[in-house]
């Protein structure tokens, strides 16, 4: 008996310090990467996502509340930082190809920023959305820290746009080498910038997977995706 | 190692505080990311060590967005309502834009790139010519 309550009192202090929590994320994420690797990293098999499912399922069997959970996982949540001013480095490393690629990463802006917010404010709209959820998609395509800024300012829900952004940049991170592979579009700049443009950096992440040159591109596109996308999208928005 | 560890961590920090001023409508990761890329632009060449801690970090980049992503799962039910358009857009709105830039972007990069070979043709034309 005291064994027993020896062994829950050290489980509960495992949790306290979200070793458990942590140690579950990093076991779920690395199952998922060996998942990826033996299906071939075919985009379906994305680890983020399996990962996900796998908590998710994990929490649902038992029993545990997601918040608690996400209490467990701020270390992991933290890093997001620093990985991001990272990305600097495959910038720097691509800078020679970025500065001769002034004019395809203007027109993917011009074309991607756009389209991203219309194609999902025009869907919502169409299938009677309300205003305040039409509000919170616009940003949807743009790094999740601007994005909540931008919802805030146009009238949208925050954690609404929050969800809505991650939803986003995991169907990105998915769909993105499908289509680029249907369509033949095999050049890493345009896939790289299509795919931080529409699904920042979860996109990236995933982009990062397929070379530098991708990687980087992707990382810029997010970068002006969400600078332009802070400054148009509320001044449009104040003109309707 | 340590030290670009600190690097990161400086340039995140002065990101935070660049970011709370509200200059710019970034958020400080962003621009933390900006100012570390000033800074390697200055100096002109990349710390060994500091390429090798991107490497390692990125890699490990899709797992930063798990919590978050579970977040996702534990909200969905509070959208019930609006599930469907909610999904619609996300999903169908998302592969619109891939499609479209995608295939826009590529044709306008290949038309740039024939456009360099044909300058550079014309200028090595014009090298041998007398």
């Amino acid at each position: 008996m005291s064994a027993l309550s020896h062994f829950a009192q050290m489980w509960t202090g495992l949790a306290d310090d979200r070793i458990l929590e942590t140690g579950v994320t990093v076991l779920a994420f690395t199952t998922a990467m060996r998942i990826a690797r033996f299906g071939g990293n075919h985009p379906l098999l994305n680890p983020t996502l399996l990962a996900i499912i796998f908590i998710s399922l994990g929490l649902e069997a038992a029993h545990i509340p997601y918040a608690s959970y996400l209490r467990g996982t701020d270390i992991i949540h933290f890093m997001l930082g620093p990985a991001v001013v990272l990305l600097a480095v495959p910038l720097f490393r691509q800078r020679a190809t970025i500065r001769a690629s002034g004019r395809l990463i203007g027109v993917g802006l011009a074309v991607g920023l756009p389209v991203g917010i219309l194609s999902a404010v025009g869907i919502a709209w169409a299938l009677g959305a309300s205003s305040q959820t039409i509000l919170s998609l616009a940003p949807k395509s743009v790094t999740a820290g601007i994005a909540i800024g931008i919802s805030e300012q146009i009238g949208g829900l925050q954690t609404l746009t929050v969800v809505l952004v991650i939803m986003t940049g995991i169907t990105g991170a998915v769909l993105a080498p499908i289509v680029a592979r249907f369509c033949r579009v095999d050049d890493p700049r345009v896939v790289g910038l299509t795919m931080g443009i529409a699904s920042h950096g979860i996109g990236t992440a995933r982009a990062l997977q397929i070379s530098e040159v991708a990687g980087a591109f992707s990382g810029l596109g997010m970068g002006l995706n969400g600078v332009l996308t802070a400054i148009l999208l509320p001044a449009i928005c104040k003109l309707l | 190692m340590l030290e670009q560890i600190a690097r990161v961590m400086f340039w995140f920090g002065v990101g935070e505080l660049a970011s709370r001023s509200g200059l710019l409508p970034l958020p400080a990761p962003v621009m933390g990311l900006v100012l570390l890329y000033v800074e390697l632009t200055i100096r002109g060449k990349l710390p060994d060590d500091l390429g090798i801690l991107a490497d390692r970090l990125l890699q490990l980049l899709g797992m930063l967005f798990v919590p978050a992503g579970v977040g996702v799962i534990a909200y969905l039910d509070v959208m019930k309502t609006e599930a469907l358009p909610i999904l619609a857009a996300v999903i169908g709105g998302t592969a619109i834009t891939i499609f479209v830039t995608a295939i826009v972007t590529n044709r306008f990069g290949q038309a740039f790139d024939r456009e360099r070979e044909a300058g550079q043709i014309a200028e090595a034309v014009r090298d041998v010519s007398p």
